[in-house]
């Protein structure tokens, strides 16, 4: 055998080899979204977003309840993550740049983005849930805007250093103050990049199960009061999967699907916007 | 010892012994320089990379600032007055001293916010004021035509030479009396370096220019004086006409003659 002969075949072997790894992996997601739109399409009614949750048995009863809970959560974590995060960022971009401190936050940064989010939900848990004495949905929103805000961070100060210095240059060459040259300037260059960040961040936090169970728990029924317990889709999803009652399951599969649906469209939203931003 | 021309006529900046250190460097990169720069005319810096002519240039205003540690000697007068003085108001500075980049620095926004950008930040709002002199500025830098049918239109959409003119408009819109132009040319065709050229020879009636380029017969084109760096000092300025045919330092004839460079 020469040297090219061996050469095509380990070629091909390795060739094979990916190939069957990236079909069982594809086959896999394939499968797992099959199952959930089969599943959750036929689980789909008019009751689930108009009706809210009801004891097992009952024709009338729906995931209002969890929709509205889960939208409450889920915005207000992003009111108070999203601008902390984003003027973070410009922080370290534009302020501390390649100072200490910069350089530590962006470290400890990291580390939050990688920490088990069960660990954010034990956390706030004991200073948010425990002085409070009971669950509630702002402890739910807080624990995940800590698991929100490395995200956007990073995202933040990742997008505004793309954006050339010599554009900041021109800006103050015309006699603009800094913080203008920041909002009017750099954050228009960067726009599109924050956005994504922004909803990478989101679209991170609402599958979020473990640090909810902690602090927002769960509530039956439709409850807008943030001081209370409040249902969200995925502990809701977690507790009618697990339930022994058939009608129940199927509520969950329904949830499963729309929390799947948001969350893969935030996700197209992302990648449409930065696809956008590279052929420009 | 530099052979300095004496400039027959007033100056708009005066540069005195100057010295300029990069924040962490051990040397300066410009070392006891004194220069005459003639107001409303064109003054070319010329001399091999790396010689300090960009350096040199972002001392006028002073935009070495934006970066901590950079650290200035001597004096730079302009109107009479030291601009180089911790009390400096450097915004009023830089709305008098304006800069052009090497490559086009566009915003992204629109064409004519590009262009009105230095006159809003002057707190100028009356529309009718705006409108006038964007459109002004557009025509003195000689791309009114070109633009006027879609002011709103992103201005990165624009070419090269067109962005650069633009930057050129942004900049003469708020009205400066020196106008600094880094290899303004550099990354742009033969074409619109022309078009660039003969607008920077037009200007020269209402502002004062300093232009850096490694083109020597761009400097030969446009300058009325020209200057000569090398490592950091300078080596000659003369009468632009003059110096390119006999040049009085050793090293100017060398670098003229293609010897290094
Ligand atoms: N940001 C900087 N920090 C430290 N040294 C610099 C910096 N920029 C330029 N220099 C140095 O200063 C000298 C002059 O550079 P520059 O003014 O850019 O030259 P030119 O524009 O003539 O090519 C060079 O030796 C260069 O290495
Ligand atoms: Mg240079």
């Amino acid at each position: 055998m020469t040297h090219t002969q061996k050469r095509i075949i380990i070629n091909n072997v390795i060739m094979t080899l990916s190939t069957l790894s990236a079909v069982i992996g594809m086959a896999f997601l394939f499968w797992i979204l099959g199952v959930l739109v089969i599943n959750g399409i036929d689980a789909l009614n008019w009751n689930i977003f108009s009706q809210v949750g009801a004891p097992p048995g009952y024709e009338e009863s729906g995931l209002k309840h969890a929709l509205i809970g889960q939208l409450y959560i889920v915005g207000v974590a992003t009111f108070a993550g999203v601008p902390l995060g984003i003027m973070a960022g410009t922080y370290l971009s534009e302020y501390g740049q390649k100072s200490k401190l910069a350089e530590i936050i962006r470290d400890i940064s990291d580390i939050m983005m990688s920490a088990p989010s069960i660990v954010i939900g034990a956390f706030v848990y004991a200073i948010v849930v425990m002085p409070m004495g009971h669950f509630s949905a702002w402890a739910g929103s807080i624990a995940l805007s800590i698991i929100m805000l490395p995200i956007i961070l990073r995202t933040t100060d990742d997008m505004l250093q793309l954006v050339p210095s010599t554009l900041r240059e021109a800006a103050f060459a015309l006699g603009a103050p800094k913080y203008k040259v920041i909002i009017q300037v750099v954050y228009r260059g960067a726009k599109v990049g924050i956005l994504t960040g922004v909803l990478l961040g989101v679209a991170r936090v609402a599958g979020e199960t473990a640090p909810l169970l902690f602090t927002s728990f769960n509530d039956n029924f439709l409850n807008t009061n943030m001081n209370e317990p409040m249902a969200s889709l995925t502990v809701t999803m977690f507790n009618y999967a697990t339930s022994p009652y058939e009608d129940w399951q199927k509520l969950g599969w329904a949830a499963a699907f729309i929390l799947s649906m948001f969350i893969l469209g935030l996700n197209i939203i992302a990648r449409v916007f930065l696809m956008k931003k590279r052929i420009k | 010892m530099a052979t300095i021309i004496d400039i027959q006529q007033e100056k708009a900046l005066q540069v005195k012994n100057f010295e300029f250190t990069y924040a962490g460097a051990d040397a300066p990169s410009i070392k006891k320089l004194d220069m005459p720069i003639a107001k409303n005319a064109i003054t070319a810096l010329i001399g091999p990379s790396g010689c300090g002519k960009t350096t040199l240039l972002r001392s006028f205003n002073r935009i070495h600032d934006l970066y901590p540690g950079n650290k200035y000697e001597g004096e730079i007068l302009f109107n009479e007055r030291n601009i180089l003085t911790s009390k400096e108001d450097l915004i009023s500075l830089r709305i008098k001293i304006g800069m052009i980049f090497q490559k086009p620095t566009a915003f992204p926004m629109s064409i004519y916010d590009n262009v009105a950008y230095g006159m809003r930040l002057q707190g100028i709002k009356n529309k009718t004021e705006l409108n006038d002199r964007v459109e002004k500025a557009l025509k003195d830098a000689a791309i009114w035509k070109e633009v006027k049918d879609r002011l709103k239109h992103d201005a990165n959409g624009l070419s090269g030479g067109q962005q650069q003119r633009l930057c050129i408009a942004r900049a003469i819109a708020v009205e400066p009396e020196v106008l600094l132009f880094d290899e303004p040319t550099s990354a742009l065709d033969p074409i619109s370096t022309a078009g660039i050229e003969e607008l920077v020879v037009e200007l020269k009636e209402r502002v004062s220019i300093i232009i850096v380029t490694h083109n020597m017969q761009q400097a030969a084109r446009v300058s009325d004086y020209t200057g000569f760096m090398y490592l950091g000092e300078l080596i000659e300025l003369g009468r632009t006409e003059e110096m390119f045919v006999t040049p009085r330092e050793k090293l100017t004839e060398e670098y003229i003659t293609g010897k290094f460079g």
